[in-house]
């Protein structure tokens, strides 16, 4: 009888998956805008929205590793250039929402449309004790010996994006750069949040290339941090939607899609304090124009992944 | 009558071979042809060369082993002394001392390296109240190895301990009869007697230590020390993913492991040392008289290094309204608690589905490690040998092997029922992890049972299922009840197979904790830990008491 019970409840546990009205989502963070956005899809539709949330990193090698065996229908990545990979891996099925006219055309494409947009800034510690940096190559200087932190790009594609926005912009200098922030003592912990925690602390005094949004999240829950846009420029990261082609559910996912794109979606977005994807819809924060952005072949950058990341290793992390 | 044994002992081998041997073969598989995952045999053995190349994984094997070695000495420094104190002396307190050195296995290792490294960071707690740090310490090798010992160090502890009692108490005494000097009927007769328990917790230690995945987590990444267990989740589980490198490094885990168990069995089976047969009789031990204030002086700096920072570097994290608001009376808030508490929130889920799945567990792997014990022990044939060898097999598969076994196996193009994606290969995952516990513990228990018993309700006319149904099963509950009950604590806060085979939309306390580190808020984590550390030693303990009623005690198996 107990074995009865057992396999019934294990039944019962595997029977809430296999429902057919859902939709699996999988997305780069924050976790608490993927949960809103699914509840209020929900509520809309009735469609159960199962939620896999990860870095960057994790959504496309559970992507890859499921590649014979697809789970997803919808996904949200922190890195531009993975949709462009996969789109010319054919992977991807085209789609363009109503909503999506008023997304700016270097934003959106027939395969894939940013979902938010994050900028990458310098995550200070007002009460650190250093003076207030307002350069990238500020925290190279001798007042923030073993005060850096800077969130790994194999992890974080955001982090990944500053990199090769640097070097468009700075060529060679960029990595000269990070060499002498791993000189100054910059370590690497790990995603960006774990980037970012030593700073709130106080061990560390400044993120270099932190997610702008987490940290002003963090600013308005409290913690003395504050984000620097450094004038000389920085990159944004808008962050890619696109629906699989080996989805079995291309209507809800399409529906999920200009959910997301909808002011009601834009307006989630926007709470976390992303800048929303659509020009027509008010952030929280400075906006796209007030920021000096420089301007990234996202599709020649794609293709150097791997090599970015080596010499990363080789300058930075495994000197 | 037979056909039922042989039907039961079939079927427990195909759960054992599901669960556990076909997920090792596609690691083998995986690991000699790098096309197997696509469905090709072409390549074979083509991979195997970034062994002999300057790999990461060379380095990384070579971290493991000597990270493993450093936690068996650290065990050795914190665990020995007072192991021997505890089971010589009248050590005042001695049973609130056994309690107090369980919660290191309650606390979740990755939590615990965390909580350290709050504390000792610069700008720590350890600065905020003294005034230096002791950052440079923690991100070191040596840092990774003191964290972990932490983790482990009871384990020697009560192995040494328990022993001594056993030992020391006769053995000792009839040397003292026959003239020897108290120290040396201890280094000529109580230690060397000692010595098989001392060295077999030692290669437990050992093992986990190389399994560990919570503590180089959390801290590798900061140090740059990679081991085998971070460098097959990162093969995994960063973008390109690597299949055959992650199967590789999870064959030489596996050797490792395999090989610290073997040599653990042959010490402990190799001769009946007195310690396991004979009665634990009340034995007289020494009085500290004048040392009595030191000794209580070291238990209680064990204490404070091994529970009492951790605990409440974790405790005081969960309460602070910002981290950045630091030590401070004002900066204390409850807010991080309420949403963990608040019906239908994501963590109350998380919550839910761990409880759930730690239950289903336990009900699973005791009914399975039960009829494994009972065809070991009292089966018979080629059925015996057959299963004698299987269940040895759980115990020497790391958590995130198995896991990458599971995921090579229940996600193949050559399997016709995928449960990968489903709930249920969490559940599937949790069982093979957990099972040795209640192999281990049914075995011993099973062994004091006398046969006669069984065959003397045969005499009576009871049928071989009756017999076991209405002797031998309801002389066994008390071992199977308490393995269930720390299958349920592990199972409630596991974390590796939990991230890589979760499926989406499911969430459990340990991937919860590990999210709220990588992407949300420090607090929520540890508030969550907190109550996830809570809920299992209260079960424990209760337990533990409810056992000492029947005379025996969780841990002594």
């Amino acid at each position: 009888m107990l074995r009865t019970t057992v396999l019934a409840a294990s039944l019962g546990l595997m029977g809430t998956f296999a429902h057919a009205d859902t939709l699996t989502f999988y997305t780069a963070g924050p976790g608490g805008l993927a949960d809103a956005l699914a509840e209020a899809f929900q509520a809309e539709t009735g469609i159960t929205v199962n939620v896999f949330q990860g870095t960057t990193g994790q959504v496309m090698a559970r992507l890859e590793a499921e590649e014979a065996n697809p789970q997803a229908d919808v996904v949200v990545s922190a890195s531009w250039g993975s949709a462009v990979d996969m789109h010319e891996r054919g992977l991807l099925m085209e789609y363009t929402s109503p909503h999506a006219v008023n997304v700016p055309d270097f934003l959106k494409y027939s395969h894939y449309v940013a979902q938010g947009i994050s900028a990458l800034a310098i995550a200070w510690n007002t009460q650190s004790g250093t003076p207030r940096p307002s350069e990238w190559t500020d925290l190279a200087s001798e007042d923030y010996r073993d005060l850096v932190t800077m969130p790994d790009p194999a992890q974080s594609g955001s982090a990944f994006d500053l990199i090769a926005g640097l070097e468009t912009a700075m060529g060679d200098e960029a990595w000269e750069l990070l060499g002498a922030l791993a000189d100054n003592g910059m370590i690497v912990p790990g995603p960006n949040a774990a980037a970012l925690n030593p700073v709130l602390q106080g061990a560390a005094a400044a993120v270099f290339g932190a997610v702008d949004y987490i940290s002003y999240a963090r600013t308005a829950a409290g913690e003395t941090v504050e984000v620097i846009v450094p004038e000389s420029g920085t990159v944004i990261a808008p962050r890619p939607m696109f629906i699989l082609e080996s989805t079995s559910n291309a209507d809800a996912a399409k529906a999920f899609v200009d959910f997301v794109l909808s002011d009601a979606g834009q307006a989630l977005v926007a709470d976390t304090w992303m800048m929303p994807a659509r020009a027509d819809v008010e952030g929280l924060r400075p906006g796209i124009n007030d920021l000096n952005v420089i301007d990234v072949d996202e599709d020649a950058v794609a293709a150097r992944r791997d090599e970015i990341i080596a010499r990363f290793h080789e300058t930075v992390t495994n000197r | 009558m037979l056909r039922a044994q042989s039907l039961l002992t079939t079927l427990t081998a195909m759960a054992l071979i599901i669960l556990v041997g076909l997920p090792v073969l596609f690691i083998l598989l995986q690991a000699v042809f790098p096309e197997f995952a696509r469905g090709s045999f072409e390549g074979a053995f083509s991979k195997l060369v970034i062994l002999t190349e300057n790999d990461r994984l060379m380095m990384q094997a070579r971290n493991t082993l000597l990270l493993a070695f450093s936690v068996m000495i650290g065990c050795l420094i914190f665990g020995l002394p007072i192991g021997i104190l505890r089971g010589l002396f009248h050590v005042p307190g001695a049973r609130v001392w056994d309690v107090v050195f369980l919660i290191p296995f309650l606390i979740p290792p990755f939590i615990a390296a965390i909580g350290w490294m709050m504390t000792l960071q610069p700008r720590g707690y350890l600065f905020h109240l003294v005034g230096f740090d002791m950052g440079r310490f923690l991100f070191s090798f040596m840092g990774v190895a003191f964290v972990m010992t932490l983790n482990l160090f009871p384990l020697v502890y009560f192995a040494v301990s328990r022993a001594l009692e056993m030992v020391g108490g006769r053995f000792a005494s009839a040397a003292r009869v026959h003239g020897a000097r108290p120290l040396q009927a201890f280094f000529l007769i109580t230690l060397p007697l000692s010595i098989p328990a001392i060295a077999a917790s030692l290669l437990i230690v050992f093992a986990m230590s190389i399994e560990e995945f919570g503590t180089p987590a959390a801290l590798a990444s900061r140090t740059g020390f990679e081991v085998l267990v971070t460098g097959i989740y990162t093969r995994l589980s960063d973008w390109p993913i690597d299949l055959s490198g992650a199967a590789l490094g999870s064959v030489m885990l596996m050797a490792m492991v395999l090989a610290a168990f073997t040599l653990q069995n042959w010490i402990a089976t190799r001769r009946s040392y007195i310690s396991q047969t004979g009665k634990p009789a009340d034995l007289e031990k020494a009085d500290l008289a004048r040392w009595r204030w030191p000794v209580l002086g070291l238990f209680a700096l064990v204490a404070l290094i091994g529970v009492v920072i951790p605990l409440a570097a974790i405790a005081v994290t969960s309460f602070m309204g910002t981290i950045s608001g630091g030590l401070r009376w004002s900066n204390l808030d409850l807010r991080h608690y309420e949403p963990i508490f608040r019906s239908g929130s994501r963590a109350w889920q998380a919550l839910m589905t761990s409880g759930w799945l730690a239950v289903l567990t336990a009900f699973a792997t005791a009914a399975i490690g039960g009829l494994v014990a009972y065809i070991v022990v009292r089966g018979t044939g080629r059925g015996r040998a057959m299963m004698d060898g299987l269940s040895v097999l759980p115990n020497a598969i790391p958590a995130i092997v198995l896991a990458v076994g599971i995921i090579l196996f229940w996600n193949s193009p050559y399997q016709p029922i995928s449960l990968y994606g489903t709930a249920a290969i969490l559940l599937i995952a949790y069982i093979g992890i957990l099972l040795p516990y209640p192999i281990r513990y049914a075995v011993a228990r099973l062994r004091q049972i006398s046969a006669s018993l069984d065959d003397a309700a045969r005499v009576a006319g009871a049928g071989q299922l009756q017999a076991l149904r209405h002797v031998t099963l309801p002389l066994m509950a008390p071992s199977l009840i308490a393995a269930m009950m720390l299958v349920f604590a592990i199972a409630s806060r596991e974390l590796v197979a939990s991230i890589m085979l979760a499926p989406a939309g499911m969430r459990t306390v340990g991937t919860f904790v590990f999210a709220q580190f990588e992407q949300g808020s420090v607090q929520t984590g540890m508030a969550m830990s907190m109550i996830a550390i809570t809920i299992t030693s209260g079960i424990l303990l209760a337990v533990n008491l409810w056992l000492a009623r029947q005379g025996s005690s969780a841990f002594s198996g």
